[in-house]
C-alpha cells in the first residue's frame, strides 16, 4: 500500500511535467494549427540554458527565471522569423519547418553544451528528502510538483479570466472570426507560440535536476507530449493537463507491479482512450 | 523523346555506373565501422567512431602495404536499419570488415548479416550469444563474457563488503541485461546472496523514480543496475535523489566508465562501485600511449567505448599481420587463438567461441576530496579474468565457412 502511494506521488510529479509540456504544446497545435516538432528540442533548451544560467550567475532560482523566459524569447523569433512566413504556404510547410528545426537545434546543442550529457543538483536547500510517513520523498520532486501545478493554474487563469486568454481561446475555435472582429491574429499566433515555448522551456529546466541533461532528452519527450495533446484532445487544454496527469500516474502505478511494461503503457492509455473518444478525453473534433 | 536521344541517355548512364562497378573492386581493403549516430546509442557512435579512426590512423591507413578505406554507417541503434544498411556497405562498398554496433541487441542482428555475407565481424557488448548459443566462424567478441564481469564485480564487491547480502537490482530489459543478471545470480549463490528484487526496465527508460521507490521499499543492502549509458546516469542519479546513496552501496556492474562517471556530479558518485570493460589508467604501454594522445585530441580520457572500438580494430589488424592476407578465411583463421600483448595486457581469442580473454575492472569512485583532478574518478580496485566455466559455453560448434 505504501509502495502505491509512493508510485502515485511519482505518477503526480512526472504527470504535473507532462502537463505542462502537453498544454504548451496543445497552445501552439490549437491557435497555429501545426504540430510543432521544436517542442522537444525547446524543452532540451530549456534544461541548457538553466545550467548555463546557473553556471554563469551562480543563483539556480534565476535560472529557473531567465531560462524559460530565454525560451519564449527563442519560441517569438521561430514564429516570428519563420513560421509566420509559412502560414500562404500551407501546412505540409509549416510541418517541415518545424521537423528540420528540431533536427538544427538537436544539432546546435551538441554544438553548444557537447554530446556527452551533463549532471546538475538541485539547489542545496531542495537536496535531500522527508519522510512523509509511508515514503521517503525528495525535496525537490515536491517542489517540482508545488511550482508545476502553480505554472498549470496560472496558465488556466490566464487562458479563462484574461481578455487576452479569451481571444487565445477564440482563436482556436475560429480564426477567421477572431481576424474579421479586427484582432491581428498574427500577433496571437506569436504570442501562442512563446507562451507554449516557455511552458516547455520551463518543464525543461524543472526536469534538468531530476533526469540530467543530454541533448536527446527532447526527443523522449516530445514522443511523450504528442501523446497528451492526442488524448487530451487537439487544441484543449483541460484536456492536456488531466491527460498528462492520467499518464504519469499509469506509468508510475504499472511500473510498481510490471516494470517492463513502463513505457508501453503511455501508448497503451493513448490507444485505449483513442478506441472509445477518437475525439481525446475532453476533445470536440 | 527521339530513339536516339534515349540511346544517348542510356550510354550516358552506363558511362556514370561503370566507376561505381570498378570502385566496388577495390586494391583497398574496406573496413566498416558501423557507429550508431542517432537512436538510444547516438551519443555512443562518434565515439567508438574515434576509436576506430586512430587505431586505423595509427597505421597510416594502411596494412601489408595495402591502403584501407574506412568507412562508416549510422545503423541507428536499431536493427532493421543497421542491417540494412551493413549489407548496402557490403554489396555497395565492398565492405569485408566489419567492427560494431554498440547495442548487443542489434549486433546479434549484425552477427547475422556477417555470417550470410561472409564478412568478418568484430563486436564489443554484453550478451553472450554472440560467442554463445549463436556463435559462428564470422563474428568475434572483444568484451569480457558476462561471467566474467559478473565474477569480478561480485567477489571484489563482497570482499570489500561482506555483509552486503541483499542485493537489489535494476536491469535493462534486453540481451545484455540478461546475460549479465544470469550470471550475477550464479555468483551471487556462491556468496550466498538474496536477491529481494530484480526489476526490468526498457532500454531509454529516463523515468526511474518509480524504480527507486520499489528498490527502497525492499530495503537492500545494496542496489545493482545492469544497465548502461543513458539508463545508467539517470539511474544512478534517482537513486541518489531519493537519498539511497550515499549511505547505501550502489553498483553499475558493466558501465563505460568515463563516459557514464563524467556525466555525475561527484556527490552523486559517493558510494559507486563500477565494473568496466576498460579504465584509462590500465597500466600497459599500449594504454598509457593511447589515453595520451586521445586526452590531447579531445581533452577527456577514453571510455570503454572509443577503447573498445580501438582494441577491436588493432586485434583485427594483428590478425592482418599473422595472416599476411586481406582474404576474410585467412584472416579469421590467424585470429583464432590469437595472442596478443595489447590494450589491456595479456588478451587471446578463443579459437573455439571466438571469445577474447581478457580482464575485466572492477572500480571504486573516489569520494570529491580525495580527487586530484575533476577526472580522477575512481580506482582500479581489482581486475578479474575468470573465463567461463565449460559448463555454462553454449558455443558447441564454431562451424566453417
Amino acid at each position: 500500500m505504501n509502495l502505491l502511494l509512493g508510485q502515485i506521488l511519482n505518477g503526480i510529479a512526472t504527470g504535473m511535467l507532462y502537463a505542462l509540456m502537453g498544454l504548451g504544446l496543445s497552445l501552439i497545435t490549437g491557435v497555429l494549427n501545426i504540430p510543432n516538432f521544436a517542442h522537444g528540442a525547446l524543452f532540451a533548451i530549456g534544461a541548457y540554458f538553466l545550467v548555463s544560467v546557473v553556471g554563469l550567475l551562480g543563483n539556480f532560482w534565476l535560472g529557473l527565471l531567465v531560462a524559460p523566459i530565454g525560451v519564449a524569447l527563442l519560441g517569438l523569433l521561430i514564429e516570428y522569423a519563420g513560421v509566420r512566413r509559412l502560414y500562404a504556404a500551407g501546412h505540409d510547410y509549416q510541418l517541415l519547418f518545424t521537423f528540420g528545426l528540431a533536427l538544427i537545434l538537436n544539432e546546435l546543442i551538441i554544438v553548444i553544451w557537447g554530446p556527452v550529457g551533463i549532471s546538475h543538483l538541485p539547489p542545496a536547500i531542495l537536496r535531500g528528502g522527508v519522510d512523509l510517513g509511508f515514503t521517503f520523498y525528495p525535496k525537490y520532486r515536491l517542489f517540482v510538483m508545488a511550482m508545476a501545478g502553480l505554472l498549470v493554474v496560472a496558465t488556466w487563469l490566464f487562458l479563462e479570466k484574461t481578455r487576452y486568454g479569451a481571444i487565445m481561446r477564440a482563436g482556436i475555435e475560429n480564426k477567421e472570426m477572431v481576424s474579421l472582429l479586427g484582432i491581428d491574429i498574427h500577433w496571437l499566433f506569436t504570442v501562442a507560440f512563446a507562451l507554449g515555448a516557455y511552458l516547455a522551456g520551463i518543464a525543461g529546466a524543472l526536469t534538468a535536476p531530476i533526469r540530467g541533461l543530454s541533448p536527446g532528452m527532447g526527443v523522449d519527450m516530445l514522443g511523450i507530449a504528442f501523446v497528451v495533446v492526442a488524448l487530451g484532445g487537439l487544441g484543449n487544454l483541460l484536456g492536456a493537463i488531466a491527460a498528462g496527469l492520467l499518464i504519469g500516474v499509469a506509468q508510475a502505478v504499472v511500473a510498481a507491479y510490471w516494470t517492463e511494461a513502463s513505457t508501453a503503457v503511455i501508448f497503451a492509455v493513448m490507444a485505449a482512450v483513442l478506441l472509445v473518444r477518437p475525439q481525446g478525453l475532453f476533445g470536440i473534433r | 523523346m527521339k530513339r536516339r536521344e534515349i540511346l544517348k541517355i542510356g550510354a550516358a548512364a552506363a558511362s556514370l555506373g561503370f566507376p561505381a562497378i570498378i570502385r566496388a573492386q577495390p586494391k583497398e581493403i574496406v573496413m566498416l565501422g558501423l557507429w550508431d549516430q542517432t537512436g538510444a546509442f547516438a551519443d555512443v557512435g562518434p565515439l567508438n567512431d574515434r576509436g576506430m579512426r586512430m587505431a586505423l590512423e595509427e597505421r597510416g591507413m594502411k596494412v601489408l602495404g595495402q591502403p584501407i578505406k574506412y568507412i562508416t554507417r549510422d545503423g541507428a541503434t536499431q536493427a532493421g536499419t543497421s542491417t540494412r544498411r551493413a549489407e548496402e556497405a557490403i554489396d555497395g562498398e565492398g565492405a569485408r570488415f566489419m567492427i560494431g554496433p554498440w547495442s548487443s541487441g542489434v549486433a546479434l542482428a549484425v552477427s547475422e548479416v556477417a555470417k550470410r555475407k561472409k564478412v568478418l565481424h568484430f563486436f564489443s557488448g554484453g550478451t553472450e550469444d554472440i560467442s554463445g548459443a549463436r556463435c559462428h566462424r564470422y563474428s568475434f567478441q572483444w568484451a569480457a563474457s558476462p561471467y566474467t564481469a559478473a565474477k569480478t564485480v561480485v567477489d571484489n564487491f563482497m570482499k570489500a563488503n561482506p555483509k552486503a547480502k541483499r542485493w537489489h537490482l535494476l536491469v535493462a530489459d534486453y540481451a545484455f541485461g540478461w546475460s549479465v543478471e544470469k550470471y550475477i545470480k550464479e555468483v551471487g549463490k556462491t556468496h550466498g546472496l538474496e536477491f529481494v528484487g530484480a526489476d526490468r526496465h526498457p532500454l531509454g527508460e529516463r523515468e526511474f523514480s518509480n524504480y527507486v521507490q520499489k528498490a527502497a521499499a525492499n530495503k537492500p543492502d545494496v542496489v545493482a543496475m545492469i544497465n548502461f549509458g543513458g539508463d545508467a546516469v539517470a539511474g544512478a542519479r534517482e537513486i541518489f535523489n531519493f537519498g539511497l546513496t550515499p549511505k547505501l552501496p550502489l553498483i553499475m556492474c558493466w558501465s563505460s566508465g568515463v563516459e557514464e562517471l563524467i556525466q555525475l556530479a561527484p556527490e552523486i558518485r559517493e558510494n559507486l562501485w563500477v565494473g568496466s570493460n576498460f579504465y584509462y589508467t590500465a597500466d600497459t604501454p599500449v594504454a598509457k600511449e593511447f589515453v595520451k594522445n586521445y586526452r590531447a585530441k579531445f581533452g577527456t580520457p577514453p571510455g570503454y567505448a572509443p577503447s573498445a572500438a580501438y582494441s577491436m580494430t588493432r586485434l583485427m589488424l594483428a590478425g592482418f599481420d599473422k595472416a599476411k592476407s586481406s582474404e576474410v578465411e585467412a584472416v579469421i583463421k590467424a585470429l583464432e587463438g590469437i595472442e596478443v600483448n595489447d590494450l589491456l595486457g595479456r588478451m587471446r581469442v578463443e579459437p573455439a567461441t571466438h571469445q577474447t580473454l581478457r580482464p575485466y575492472f572492477f572500480l571504486r569512485c573516489k569520494p570529491k576530496k580525495a580527487m586530484k583532478e575533476e577526472l580522477d574518478f575512481a580506482d582500479v580496485i581489482a581486475t578479474g579474468d575468470s573465463p567461463l566455466p565449460k559448463e555454462y559455453a553454449a558455443c558447441k560448434d564454431i562451424g566453417g565457412f
